[in-house]
């Protein structure tokens, strides 16, 4: 399949990062940001969890963003997008009134109603970050040049970026039906938004891109141009010794060499690197292949991603140009 | 000191895995019940992992909401005797829901009302918390039949991962909150002044949410929620039961987690929450370790690498053949260093997670990396064979 061209990722006005827990989605979240904060822009990471991952990375003993959101670093902001916070500005912006929407969406009887009615979480939240994209400085140029979702980890998929499309069905007229149409317009532009799933070099999170992509295209008419594997092993030796565990393997498996530990050891290391290299390589390919998209490969940082500088090491893997599949 | 894992893991009773995704929870507790069929017992596992793969593992055509027997020959071939057996049953959340419907409802025309009502259908298939809730609500029902000896339990990856014990409650308070009564009976709220307000406030939000949606959510809401008040007495009181059952004696919490410092950060998390419930923690199973290489001992630290060039010429000289001896010599030992660090962090976790679990009197269990997933009931079994073999205190 012939592949359109690739916008730079930083291009966009918002990308949405999805995937399962595990998958490391809020580190990609966080360090394209991180990116395009760096790269001059002026960036919203805007999270959609209940509980802040993104902040901790980049600031390990900061304030939480909340729903007013913060700027961390010269250019980037970071938000959670609170759905409730969200239904009381919608509202106070619809009704005109913001004390008595305060204390109804406050009341604890109104939550629970509210948690058990579906949809207009997906609605609202969506709502505010199309808000936000619209949202112009003095000069009349965009408030934020790249919004990044960190989309929830649900076992839904994508299903909560189609929300808008069934209001848009469900309701014929009134301010709803324009806002959705408008929100709609904005996931279904391809050169503003692009959904980034994000998922692992292993066999689940294979599936389930895969199964992702494929639904993706069938029913959202969200872009998806590529996919980030993250936590992908390198190459475990370096070129013209590919064969190296072999090599090791056939000295003696107790013979030593001064301190090092006995050889079969280290061919025992050896094969383990390559395996696992190999192993992840496969599933790289499974993806590509699979989803017909190419693919971009993030390091394997063994510690995890725990602070800035891991984010850092992440960003120009996720800034290359995709890997084309073979 | 060595101490077995607890046997009560295997029954009678209900043991529970819980812990984040993606750490191989389905798989343990798939091993786990294996062990408990190895000993006698009648065992079930339920999972909510919709993976072909343990269905695969466990070698049966597929899995569904009903419990499936695992093939007779193959249990033989591990050794489980005549009186222990392997069921595994999968979750399906709607049906589930339906289920309980249909027993509680007042009549056909109450449960047809509820069963087609838009709300009912996207709470019981979408709603946050559903999936635990019919999780729970499915544990209980093949615990009380009385068919197996020990139901062990792969709880659903949520975000927070204990919503399973609350979700029982969450339904129930929902369908009595006092807003929701008021919205079916006003009436009954009329004269209260405070609820008045409230009311009233309420109602005009619900107001401009159905006049800027267009939908008609007040009506669904209300329409459901009196097809389902009759049903609420029985709901309530087996809400009631199901939370008993899993706060009781008879259950048991086993953490499955893996080494990577945000797994073993949550799994943390989750045992200080366990304890907010009152549940005591039976044990950890750190899944996935890796090990220097020809040692015995799991999250033993690995050898200094410090190497001399005398050393690295020696090695050089053994890998002539490699046509390239020195980048040869270098690269392993980088090759080592690598592993080392794996096993290094590995071992950091598992030292925290250790204190973790046998400060609060657990048992603590390793399973190390497998070269391969684990594909077939001989992956399981070797799975079982760490958790009972390898676990200290």
């Amino acid at each position: 399949m012939a592949q359109a061209m690739h916008r730079d990722l930083l291009d966009h006005r918002l990308v949405i990062v999805t995937g399962k827990g595990g998958t490391g989605k809020t580190s990609v979240a966080a360090a394209i940001g991180l990116a395009a904060a760096s790269a001059g822009k002026r960036v919203l990471v805007a999270e959609m969890a209940s509980d802040e991952a993104v902040m901790p990375l980049l600031e390990p003993d900061g304030a939480p963003a909340g729903y007013p959101g913060r700027e961390v670093l010269p250019g980037l902001s970071v938000m959670r997008v609170d759905p409730f916070a969200a239904l009381s500005e919608y509202l106070a912006l619809q009704l005109g009134g913001r004390l008595i929407v305060d204390r109804v969406v406050a009341n604890r009887g109104f939550r629970q109603l509210m948690n058990g009615a579906p949809g207009w979480r997906e609605l609202i939240t969506l709502g505010k970050v199309w808000h936000i994209e619209q949202m112009k400085k003095a000069d009349g140029s965009p408030r934020y040049d790249l919004i990044v979702v960190d989309a929830p980890a649900t076992g839904h998929g994508v299903a909560f970026l189609n929300v808008p499309r069934v209001v848009v069905s469900a309701v014929r007229t009134g301010p709803l039906r324009r806002h959705s149409l408008a929100v709609e317009d904005l996931i279904e532009d391809p050169d503003r938004t692009l959904l980034l799933p994000v998922t692992l070099a292993e066999e689940l999170p294979t599936r389930e891109t895969v199964e992702l992509v494929a639904r993706v295209r069938e029913e959202a008419g969200v872009r998806v141009d590529r996919v980030v594997v993250n936590g992908v092993a390198p190459p475990p030796f370096p070129s013209g010794l590919e064969d190296l565990d072999v090599a090791l393997r056939a000295l003696p498996a107790d013979a030593r060499f001064g301190a090092l530990p006995p050889a079969g050891v280290l061919a025992d290391c050896a094969s383990f690197l390559r395996a696992r290299h190999a192993l992840n390589r496969g599933y790289v390919e499974q993806v590509s292949e699979l989803t017909g998209l190419p693919v971009l490969c993030l390091p394997l940082l063994v510690d995890g991603v725990e602070r800035r500088e891991d984010l850092v090491r992440l960003a120009d893997p996720l800034l290359a140009a995709p890997e084309l599949p073979a | 000191m060595k101490r077995a894992v607890p046997q009560n893991l295997l029954g009678p009773g209900l043991t529970v895995c819980v812990g984040c995704g993606g750490v191989g929870k389905t798989t343990v507790a798939a091993a786990l019940a294996l062990e408990a069929a190895r000993t006698g017992r009648r065992a079930l596992v339920l999972t909510i992992d919709p993976a072909r793969r343990l269905a695969d593992a466990l070698g049966v055509e597929a899995l569904d909401n009903e419990p499936r027997a695992l093939p007779r020959a193959r249990l033989d071939a591990l050794g489980v005797p005549p009186e222990g057996c392997l069921h595994a049953v999968m979750l399906d959340m709607k049906r589930t829901f339906d289920d309980l419907v249909e027993r509680f409802a007042e009549s056909s025309d109450a449960r047809e009302r509820i069963l087609g009502n838009p709300i009912y259908q996207h709470i019981s298939e979408t709603l946050a918390g559903s999936v635990e809730y019919s999780a729970m609500e499915k544990v209980y029902d093949l615990w009380q039949n009385d068919d197996y000896d020990v139901v062990i339990v792969d709880t659903p990856p949520a975000q927070h991962a204990l919503d399973f014990l609350e979700a029982p409650q969450r339904l129930i308070e929902l369908l009595e909150s006092r807003v929701v009564q008021m919205l079916i009976h006003p009436a009954f709220a009329a004269g209260r002044f405070g609820f008045r307000l409230f009311q009233q406030g309420t109602r005009r939000v619900l107001q401009a949410l159905e006049r800027v949606s267009g939908l008609s959510f007040l009506e669904d809401v209300s329409e459901f929620l009196l097809a389902f008040e009759g049903m609420s007495p029985e709901f309530r009181a087996r809400a009631n039961e199901v939370r008993g059952v899993l706060l009781g004696p008879q259950a048991s919490y086993v953490l499955v987690t893996g080494p990577a410092r945000a797994s073993v950060r949550q799994a943390l998390d989750f045992r200080g929450r366990l304890s907010d419930y009152g549940v005591t923690l039976a044990g950890v199973i750190a899944n996935r370790v890796h090990s220097w290489p020809g040692t015995d001992e799991l999250h033993e630290p690995p050898p200094n690498l410090d190497a001399s060039a005398a050393d690295l010429s020696a090695l050089a000289e053994a890998l002539a053949s490699t046509g390239a001896p020195q980048r040869a010599a270098e690269a392993t030992l980088a090759v080592a260093s690598d592993y080392a660090a794996v096993v290094r962090r590995d071992g950091r976790a598992l030292r925290e997670l250790r204190k973790a679990a046998t400060g609060a009197g657990g048992f603590w269990a390793v399973i190390p990396e497998l070269p391969e997933d684990v594909h077939d009931l001989d992956g399981l079994a070797r799975m079982a064979a760490a958790v009972f073999g390898n676990a200290t205190t």
